[in-house]
This record gives structure tokens, sequence and C-alpha cells, in this order.
């Protein structure tokens, strides 16, 4: 079943035309990533998505639902949590309070003015396991700022996931990493995306084949090829677009 | 820590008990300069609620207060026999919904922008103070007789009594700040800071922006409603002065002096600044141009404002020696 559908979007920024008629659908359950070369429109694509842009043409329905012109806090609440490419946390709050502030929201607490946060059981304990889960218990309550770059991402990371979403969007979740921190943030994308719908944008091959069930090629804004990581490999297209000729 | 702790809790201690003596210490002049002291504080807290947890400067903050001082004057004028907490309710009321008016066409901006719509509602405010003289009188302004008070068991107080007017507003200033000390520690209250560190990354967790921020305005303008209507009984009188641009840069200098970091900042930025304002305008007419000259140095050399110099570092260093440490 499509979870979410994009239907024939176009994006046009005062004249500067970024999507020509992208339509693509992600399957409930798969790992789908977004490829292409710089400027090909992945990021305008997410942003779109998730309704930080609006899109000039077209329609995209999330759970059967048009989301379209929805805001971006009625996108999120409804499941779909992202990440960012430039890495996007609440840099004065500790770890901790970083994910806490995304539990709150979660259990639907924002405008909550009866309980005092630091005594809500509930959401300390949900907080706490996602900071055990994403491996980040040494460092509960370091300011977010103070963290070096490959543990910010790994925040980065936690925030998508804390609300507990239906479909994580990944926007270069590694980027700017070294190898060895760029293979413990797959291993950990794959540990806390199980039963999860993913879609992620990377540039790295490598990390792509090894986590994407299928990937759509976008190519100066237009769709150039849907399918499995095999059927990528063995496009013609595909090749002289963007991976050259091996 | 627990150092820490036993210092906060002395120091309250000590600032309690002075507050609770004040009037029986100090000469009855300076219980007058108290009572104006507590009424600034609990503005200043208000506006840094916008500023300090918000990320929003209002520059036209002063439109709130003015809208809570002109809800006293007029039911005191109009309605005789009002009991003065029922006015003191109405008037916080009054500066809620006014805030929640302005701030529906404010909080959706941020910045600059955030700043002069806020002070553009506030001179509009000003205008029709000024101008609708049938009821506000203009800036000729408008007597009011401060209220009795009664309270079940203690009787009847005239606040004519200057003592009885600095206990109420004690009683009332210290209640409004520790609501307001609470609701910094809810899920709303956290939200806002959230949203004044990272707004894009807050509505991506599913936090409306517009709505949050709506409702702690709304809540800013309701305390600042109180201070209000605390100013018009103290000064029994009100004019357009309550809410002119003047009115909301002594807030900001007194946030700011202070120190907007800190929960207490302004309340010390407030009792600095009125304490300065008293002594120095007694020495010479030209008293802003000193205030001009202490703002610009508490920006430059104090940084986070006059409490960032009470740091429990600062003050662990004066004791405990390098070594120690």
């Amino acid at each position: 079943m499509a979870i979410l559908r994009l239907q024939d979007i176009y994006k046009d920024f005062s004249g500067l035309k970024v999507l020509f008629g992208v339509s693509m659908e992600v399957q409930q359950g798969e790992c789908h990533a977004i490829i292409g070369p710089n400027g090909a429109g992945k990021s305008t694509l997410f942003n779109i998505i998730t309704g930080l842009y609006k899109p000039s043409r077209g329609e995209i329905t999330f759970l059967n639902q048009d989301i379209t012109r929805s805001s971006i806090h009625k996108i999120a609440r409804m499941g779909l949590s992202r990440s960012f490419q430039i890495i996007n946390i609440f840099p004065k709050m500790t770890v901790f309070e970083n994910i806490r502030i995304a539990v709150v929201s979660r259990f639907n607490r924002r405008f909550n003015i009866t309980s005092f946060l630091s005594r809500d059981r509930k959401i300390l304990e949900e907080s706490d396991k996602i900071l055990s889960l994403i491996g980040m218990r040494d460092a509960r309550d370091v300011p977010a700022c103070e963290m070096s770059y490959g543990m910010q991402r790994q925040l980065e990371l936690a925030l998508t996931l804390a609300r507990d979403p239906i479909l994580i969007l990944l926007d270069e979740p590694t980027a700017g990493l070294n190898a060895e921190e760029t293979r413990s943030i797959v291993t950990l994308i794959r540990k806390v995306i199980q039963g999860k719908t993913l879609v992620i944008v990377e540039h790295d091959m490598e990390v792509v084949f090894n986590l994407a069930d299928r990937i759509t090629v976008l190519n100066y804004g237009q769709v150039l090829a849907t399918g499995t990581p095999d059927e990528i490999r063995g496009s013609e297209e595909v090749k002289k677009a963007y991976l050259g000729r091996i | 820590m627990n150092r820490r702790r036993a210092l906060k809790i002395v120091g309250g201690g000590i600032a309690s008990l002075f507050l609770l003596l004040l009037p029986v210490l100090l000469p009855e002049v300076d219980v007058h300069l108290a009572t104006e002291i507590l009424i600034f504080a609990l503005f200043a807290v208000s506006f840094n609620l916008l500023l300090g947890y918000c990320g929003l400067l209002p520059f036209g903050h002063a439109a709130c207060f003015g809208v809570g001082a002109y809800a006293t004057a007029l039911i005191f004028k109009h309605i005789t026999g009002m009991p003065f907490l029922i006015t003191l309710l109405i008037s916080a009321l009054s500066g809620f919904v006014g805030a929640l008016i302005i701030g529906f066409f404010c909080v959706r901006l941020s910045g600059s922008y955030f700043a002069l719509i806020s002070l553009a509602f506030q001179m509009f405010l000003y205008a029709v103070a000024l101008k609708w003289r049938d009821v506000t009188n203009g800036d000729d302004g408008m007597g009011v007789t401060r209220p009795d008070l009664y309270l079940p068991g203690l009787g009847t107080l005239s606040l004519m009594n200057i003592q009885y007017l600095y206990y109420v507003t004690l009683v009332i200033v210290a209640l409004a700040i520790l609501a307001c000390y609470l609701f910094l520690k809810t899920p709303l209250g956290h939200a806002a800071v959230s949203m004044r560190e990272n707004v894009i990354r807050a509505s991506f967790l599913g936090y409306n922006v517009f709505l949050t921020r709506l409702a702690i305005f709304s809540f800013s303008g309701f305390l600042a409603g109180i201070s209000g209507a605390l100013f018009v009984v103290f000064e029994e009188f009100v004019a357009t002065t309550v809410m002119d641009v003047h009115m909301s840069f002594t807030v900001i200098l007194m946030a700011t002096i202070g120190g907007t970091g800190h929960f207490l900042g302004p309340v010390l930025g407030a009792v600095f600044l009125m304490v300065f304002q008293d002594w120095i305008s007694s020495l010479t007419k030209h008293w802003w141009l000193f205030m001009g000259i202490v703002f610009v140095m508490v920006v430059l050399y104090a940084e986070g404002g006059l409490i960032g110099l009470f740091k429990w570092e600062k003050i662990r260093a004066l004791f405990v020696s390098e070594k120690e440490s």
C-alpha cells in the first residue's frame, strides 16, 4: 500500500523552475532512496512533502489524505517526520531536553499548563528510552552545541524519531561524516527504522545500496527512473546522468 | 550543588524577610518607592516572558500595561463600590484580551517586524487614549481614588495607607511572579523556549508556533495588565503616559539591564533602575544621560545583565581558592 503519493509536482521559485512533474509513490514499510546530482531538486522535494514549501502544481497525499496545502506542524502530527541536511537541533538545550521537547509533542502535551514537565514520568521515561535507543545516554546532560558533529547528527536522527513517526524522511544523514561515523549512523538507522517507512536522500552510494529497497533517481527536477537497486544499477540512463560509466 | 541550593534558600529567605519588614525598617517615602518597584518588577517579568523566553522583543509592551491601567481607572470612575480584587481581575483580563488581539497580528512575525508592529499597536492605543477625551480625558488624565480592600478575617483595609498598599501589592506581585515562574515549568513554557531556540525545528516536531506564541503573549498581557492596574491604584491617577513609548522602553531597559537570561534578572533591573533613577534625579535634572551611560556600561561590560554578576561560579570563586576547586 502506498502511504505517500506525489502526483505531478511542479515547483517554481519566482521563475527558477526546480521540479517538473515529479510523481512517485512510497510503499508502506519500504526504504526508498532518492538520489540525483546536486541541484536535481531532492531537498526541494523533501521541503514540499513536509510542508515547508508549497508546490506550484500537483498533489501530495499521505495516508490517503491530501496534505498539499497543510502546514508543517499538521503534517508532522500525522506521523511524518524529517531530518535536515544541515543540522537542525536546539543548540542551547541538553541532549535530553532536545529529545524531551519532541516527546512532549508526541504525547500531545504541547499546550499543557497543569503539570510540571520535570515531573511527568511518562515523558521522562520515554525520552530516556529514546536516549538509550540512540546510544546517547552518556551525553544526556551535555548541551547539544558542545557535542561533536557526529553526535549532533545522531541527535538530529533522535529528534526525527522521537515522535514515533510512520514515515521518516532523512535528508543526507551522513553529510560531513567520516567513514567510521557513516558506518555507525547507517547501523543506527537500520536499528531504529524497523517497522517504519523511510525515504532517504543520500549522496553516498554505498549507503544508498546498503539501505534502499527501491530507488528514485531525480535529474534536473524530473524522475529519471524508479526501481530496485539492481534495476537502477543496470539502467543506462542513470549511469549516464549520475553514476558515470563504470 | 547543595551549597548552591543552600545559598539560594538563605538568599531567598533574607530577601523575603526584608520585603516583609520593609515598611517597618524604612521611612514612608521609601515604602512608596518600594511599592512602585514591585509594580515595575512584575511588568518587567511579564516583558521578559516574551524577550527572555520566547525570543520576541516587543517595542510596544506598554500597550497591555496601559489597557490594564485604563480598565482600572474606568471601572473606579464609573462603577462605585466595585471591589478592588474584582477590578484587578477584570483589568488583568483586559490586558489578556488586548494582548490576544495584538498578538493575533504580531506573533506570526519575528525580529524587527514583530518589534515594530507591536509598537504600532501601542501607538494606536496611545492615540485612542489621547484623542478619545470623552472617555479617557486625553492627556489631562483621570484621577482615581484608592479603594478599600475587604479581606475576610482582617476587615477592611484602606489602601490610602501606604503600608497596606505596599503589603497588598507585595502579595499580588509575588503571586503573579510565582505563577509566571511555575508557568515556565509546564510543557507550554518549555515549548516557548524551544521556539526561541529553533522555530523551524519546533514546527517540524508538531508545534503550532503561532498558537503557542499567542498563548504566551496573552499570558504576558495578563501579567502586564495586573501591573498596569496596580500602577493606577498606586499613582491615584492615569494618563496617556501609561502607554507611551517611554513606558515601553523603560521596561526594555529594566529587563536588559537586569538580565534577560535569568528569571529574576528583570526584577533586579527594576530595583536597580528605580533606585538609581530616584537617587540620580535628586542630584541632576539630566538624569537620563546617566541612565544612558549605565545602559551602555551594562551592555558592554556585564554580559547577561546585572544578574550575571551574581553567577554561582563568580560567588564561589570569592570563597573558594583556585587550589581548593
